[in-house]
């Protein structure tokens, strides 16, 4: 399970920059970035993944005592959170970005954007 | 003391206080924004104060109440104040330069501005790692936001950039963490660093991938294409946080990385920084926008500071003041030049020279120019030495070569810069910049002073500017109000007290030095009277220059042996910079002065082997096989100034392009410098031999042929002052050629043309440069006649090319004695012959002097000038009667020298027994010739007065004119070409090769940097498959290690 999800993370990432390095669409860049990063986030997760465990919520079926036998790792759930998060600002950002430079020249061709250069 | 957790509160909650207000409360949010800021920055001041000050122990803030690994925790340290300072007052100050910009922008620019200061203080608190990516994040995102402060359309562009290779810098991150926590169980930087991450399984790849994308955001070459975007584009006070804070932020990021990398990684962080280092500061050699110049700058230095961090293997406990000197120096001036940046209106090198007439900003623009070069009296100058010196005494010779290269070329741009600022065209409009902006560079150029008086006591050696030389020069700054004639009379007061008070204790060696720069500088000084106005910037440079000098003088150990040369060099290239056309001319100079300056300061740190502290003395106790090496090293340094042949191309336009009173300067005085540096090697080094070749011999060589070709080449100048420049080339060659004698002869001959050479070359251009004031040209056929106008000047030069061609009766004279006297002693015969040769040559050009200028017919344009002013005249004729009291009585001077030069040479002294001097060949007796050739003279003049009494006048036009107007009417001139003959027989011997050579070189850089260049071709997928590259390559170089 946790090979699969690890693997599939990976091939996320691949795919995502192999999207964001052949599309010279802004947009197209920005969408293969977001399935980049969702492959990063799995494969935290798979990282963290312990088999046979379960979710890190004590309540009355886990009590504390018998937490660090039973429970998956909580550290790697909490990373991805953040990272999710941040995620979202860079790309709500990028989005932001794909707006005004459409505004300013109507074009979302990344490489019409070239005028600094050397 | 007020929590260090404080500086990330206030900055966080004052960014959402703001988001609270209303969007009208600008001036409100604005005041809020700067109140944070100022408290957090005094609140890492505090820090600091308590750490450097009452010697505080590092304090751990553990953010849940529980220790690491359960919780976050952050540490500070000395370290971390000192960056947060830095981090927040370059903030503050960006703020307070914003104060337009932000107020129109209201308060969410306000906000991210707050947000990336506190992220800077996160990166360099955090000992966490998932908490630094955070804040990396941060960092990127305010970075994303405060790139659209600029006004320049391109900006968005280059934020994009920017943001697609943090896209990947986060995968890299990000997946590095988790395996890295995977492997060692925590996230916290200590403990992995104790469960030595990179030995665990996957460990080593995990910290390849985090330590690959925190490197990223140093902007190594060649995965940096978005960062020059962004420093091209940028608003300037945004680019100062950028270059100054984020980047120390990050070099602090990668230092916590390499604790846990070890040794084994410091390697790679060396490889990377130096390659940054070189690279980027050759690419920014053909830059001609000022701002994307500065992004390479940056990026070069930030590569010198992460190969500092990875040489911590022997710089030991100094990495923290060689790393902080580097950084703070750097972070200072390019904060301050990014800020000035802001006030010139034109985006090319050249539009700076709006900067001129402007005191204040040159002031602060040159603060940071000799902060960003390593020059004295700032933090990277004595970072420097001890990184030199630990480098040559750990063998690590090719790093060591290749950060003087970078540094040199550094150097290069960036007096280039200087010099368009203060002689490009005048600008059209004078810029008055806002007093909030001014104030902000005042700042700066301030706390860099006083950086350096902090590293100067840090260091274990002299506080430079605690120096009374150097502080007496630098006080001539705050009295450049005064008129010029005050300034004058202070400093010609400076100049004798300072000899006054330093006479008991110089030998006699020193004392002819200190006697020819001080006393002979404060009687050309004496020229300076007759400059009107202020003459600003005029003191201060000279002043540098002779503090230099005093200071090289009596310099008993290499540190401040090599201050002082760096001092000197500075001084004098700002002097010479003041003449009209001399832009070009300055820039060489600096250029090959501190390409020589590099070579003494290896050859100093070779021969201390990794002591910091060297006494010149010890120079004798230097062991082979190293000797040589030093001894190479420094004689090439100290021939850079006495421009021998093949280091000579920068003399002849120095020289001849400064203002009259400059050009003695720099030739009587400035290239003593030179043959001192040559006397204390040869003193303490004598002969040295490399592959069985004997050292001295090569000096004579070399001396020989300067002579030769220094002399060929002025008998065919048709500038008067090119001519004498180029004579100085010649005349230094004699005096070296005398020091690599090595006997008791050469010696005190060449310590002769020490004095000889300052007392007519001074009187020289002091006479050129009067005549050329009045004719207005400096062209010897466009001038004639000028004997009946301008007598004194006339008398002036006759004693002057006398006293100059050896011939008796005149002190040259004695020069000449000696020098055959010595030359009959010397081992080899060729360069003797070569030597023998060049006498008469000198006969040629000096004849020249005389004869185009002063006799022949006049021109009708200077029918009516005066002879020159009284200020420069007076000066020429006491050289006058110095000649002529040298001349009777040499023994004065040289009595006392040639028992000095006993101690080393016992054999081949002179006998100096009444009037007359006895060598082993001879005898000289000054006296007896002065009244033989008085009386011949006499006689012959009173015979020629007798014979002429009946002579008949003739009349400048009683001839007749016939045949055409010539289209170059100079061509028939007679004094034009005058030595064409010579010319087609020798003229070979004059090619300008070496002059070619160096071109050839520059041009060669040139050309490379501007083809490497493209590689940076503006895409941003290009950019982002760079960087992919650059991690690939590196992840397979890194295999090795």
């Amino acid at each position: 399970m946790a090979h699969i999800a690890l693997a599939t993370g990976f091939i996320l990432i691949l795919i995502g920059l192999y999207g964001a390095l052949t599309n010279r669409n802004i947009l197209r860049m920005i969408v293969s970035f977001t399935v980049a990063d969702t492959g990063v986030n799995l494969v935290i997760v798979a990282v963290g993944y312990l088999r046979g465990r379960t979710a890190p919520i004590l309540d009355a079926t886990l009590p504390a005592a018998e937490a660090a036998a039973r429970i998956i790792d909580p550290v790697p759930q909490a990373l991805v959170l953040t990272a999710i998060v941040i995620g979202v600002g860079i790309t709500a950002l990028m989005l932001a970005y794909a707006y005004k430079l459409h505004e300013t020249k109507g074009s979302l061709d990344i490489a019409d954007y070239r005028e600094l250069k050397w | 003391m007020v929590s260090p957790i404080f500086i990330i509160a206030a900055g966080l909650g004052t960014a959402f206080l703001l988001g609270l207000l209303r969007d009208e409360w600008r001036a409100a949010a604005y005041g809020l924004t700067l109140a944070a800021l100022a408290g957090t920055a005094a609140i890492a001041g505090g820090w600091l104060w308590a750490f450097a000050i009452d010697g505080a122990a590092p304090v751990e803030i553990l953010t849940a109440g529980t220790p690491a690994p359960f919780a976050i925790n952050l540490r500070l340290g000395l370290p971390e104040a000192a960056l947060l300072l830095l981090a927040n007052l370059t903030g503050l100050l960006s703020a307070v330069y914003l104060k337009d910009t932000l107020s129109h922008l209201g308060r969410r620019a306000m906000a991210v501005l707050l947000i990336i200061v506190m992220a800077m203080g996160g990166i360099i608190l955090t000992r966490d790692l998932f908490n630094l990516f955070v804040f990396f994040e941060l960092i990127v995102i305010s970075t994303g936001g405060l790139i659209l402060l600029s006004a320049e359309r391109h900006a968005l562009g280059a934020g994009f950039k920017y943001l697609i290779v943090s896209q990947l810098i986060t995968i890299l991150l990000l997946i590095g963490i988790i395996f890295a926590y995977h492997a060692a169980g925590t996230l916290n930087i200590d403990g992995m660093a104790a469960a030595s991450l990179v030995m665990l399984k996957g460990g080593s790849l995990a910290f390849f991938l985090i330590f690959i994308a925190v490197v990223a955001e140093l902007k190594p070459v060649p995965a940096n294409g978005w960062a020059l975007d962004i420093y091209e584009a940028a608003h300037p006070a945004f680019s100062a946080i950028f270059s100054a804070a984020v980047a120390s932020a990050s070099l602090f990021a990668v230092d916590k990385l390499l604790l846990i990398g070890g040794p084994a990684w410091l390697p790679v962080a060396t490889a990377i920084g130096i390659i940054s280092f070189v690279a980027s500061n050759l690419l920014a050699l053909p830059q001609t926008n000022d701002r994307r110049m500065l992004g390479y700058s940056s990026v070069g230095q930030v590569g010198l500071i992460l190969t500092v961090l990875g040489q911590r293997d022997i710089l030991g406990d100094s990495t923290l003041f060689i790393a902080g000197g580097i950084l703070f120096s750097h972070a200072v001036a390019k904060a301050g030049l990014f800020w000035l940046s802001g006030l010139v209106a034109g985006r090319n090198l050249q539009d700076w020279s709006a900067l001129r007439g402007q005191p204040l900003l040159i002031f602060a623009f040159v603060t940071f120019l000799a902060m960003l070069s390593g020059l004295p009296p700032f933090p990277g100058f004595y970072a420097k030495w001890e990184l030199i010196h630990l480098l040559a005494g750990h063998g690590r010779l090719v790093l060591l070569a290749l950060i003087l290269f970078g540094a040199l070329l550094e150097a290069g741009y960036l007096f280039r810069w200087f010099g368009y600022i203060i002689k490009g065209e005048q600008p059209t409009e004078v810029i008055v910049p806002a007093r909030h902006k001014l104030s902000v560079a005042m700042i700066a150029a301030l706390a860099g002073w006083a950086l350096g008086y902090l590293w100067g006591g840090l260091s274990a050696h002299n506080n430079l500017l605690q120096t009374l030389p150097l502080l007496f020069a630098l006080g001539f700054l705050l009295l450049e109000w005064l008129p010029a004639w005050i300034k004058n009379s202070l400093a010609i007061a400076g100049l004798v007290a300072w000899f006054i008070l330093g006479y008991p204790g110089y030998d006699p060696l020193q004392l002819i030095f200190a006697t020819i720069m001080l006393l002979g500088g404060a009687l050309i000084l004496m020229a300076s009277y007759h400059a009107q106005g202020r003459r600003v910037g005029f003191y201060p440079s000279a002043m540098l220059m002779y503090a230099g000098l005093a200071m090289l003088i009596v310099a008993k150990d290499s540190f401040n042996f090599f201050a002082a040369w760096e001092l000197l060099t500075v001084g004098s290239y700002f002097l010479i910079l003041r003449g009209k056309h001399s832009e070009p001319h300055a820039l060489s100079y600096i250029v090959f002065s501190l390409g020589g300056a590099f070579l003494i300061l290896a050859g100093f740190a070779l021969a201390a082997q990794g002591n910091s502290q060297f006494s010149i003395e010890a120079l004798r106790q230097v062991a082979q096989p190293l000797a040589p090496w030093v001894f190479v090293l420094l004689a090439i340094g100290f021939m850079t100034k006495t421009a021998a042949i093949g280091l000579h191309i920068w003399l002849p336009g120095a020289h001849a392009e400064a203002e009259t009173d400059v050009s003695p300067m720099v030739s009587g005085i400035l290239l003593k410098a030179g043959l001192f540096g040559l006397f204390m090697l040869l003193m303490h080094m004598g002969k040295q031999q490399l592959y069985g070749v004997e050292l001295t011999h090569v000096l004579m060589w070399i001396g020989a042929l300067s002579a030769l070709i220094g002399n060929l080449l002025a008998i065919f100048q048709e500038d008067a002052k090119r001519l004498l420049a180029y004579s100085s080339i010649g005349q230094m060659g004699y005096a070296l050629f005398g020091l690599a004698m090595m006997n008791h002869l050469g010696w005190l001959m060449a310590l002769m043309f020490v004095i000889n050479h300052y007392i007519y070359k001074s009187m020289l251009f002091l006479s050129v440069g009067g005549i050329a004031k009045r004719t207005g040209t400096r062209l010897m056929y466009k001038m004639g006649g000028l004997i009946t106008l301008m007598p004194l000047s006339f008398i002036a030069v006759l004693i002057g090319i006398i006293a100059m061609s050896g011939v008796p009766p005149l002190s040259g004279f004695g020069g000449r004695w000696i020098f055959y006297n010595a030359i009959m002693t010397a081992e080899y015969r060729l360069p003797m012959i070569l030597i023998f040769l060049s006498g008469p040559i000198a006969f040629l050009y000096l004849f020249r002097l005389i004869h185009t200028i002063f006799l022949g017919q006049l021109k009708d344009e200077h029918r009516k000038i005066k002879e020159a002013p009284f200020w420069i005249l007076l000066p020429q004729f006491i050289y006058v009667v110095c000649l002529m009291v040298f001349a009777l009585v040499p023994g004065l001077a040289l009595r006392r020298v040639d028992a000095y030069i006993s101690q080393f040479f016992p054999q081949g002294a002179l006998n100096w027994e009444g009037l007359t001097i006895t060598s082993d060949y001879g005898y000289w007796s000054p006296v007896s010739i002065m009244v033989v050739v008085g009386v011949i003279f006499m006689t012959l003049f009173a015979w020629l007065l007798f014979v002429n009494r009946k002579a008949q006048k003739v009349k400048q036009f009683n001839i007749v004119f016939a045949g055409e107007r010539p289209f170059r009417p100079e061509t028939t001139h007679f004094a034009w070409n005058f030595f064409a003959p010579y010319r087609k027989a020798l003229g070979f011997l004059t090619q300008p090769l070496v002059t070619g050579f160096w071109e050839t070189l520059t041009d060669l850089l040139h050309t490379a940097a501007d083809v490497a260049r493209r590689f940076y071709t503006g895409n941003a997928q290009i950019y982002a498959i760079h960087f992919l590259a650059f991690v690939v390559v590196l992840f397979l170089l890194s295999r090795g290690v």
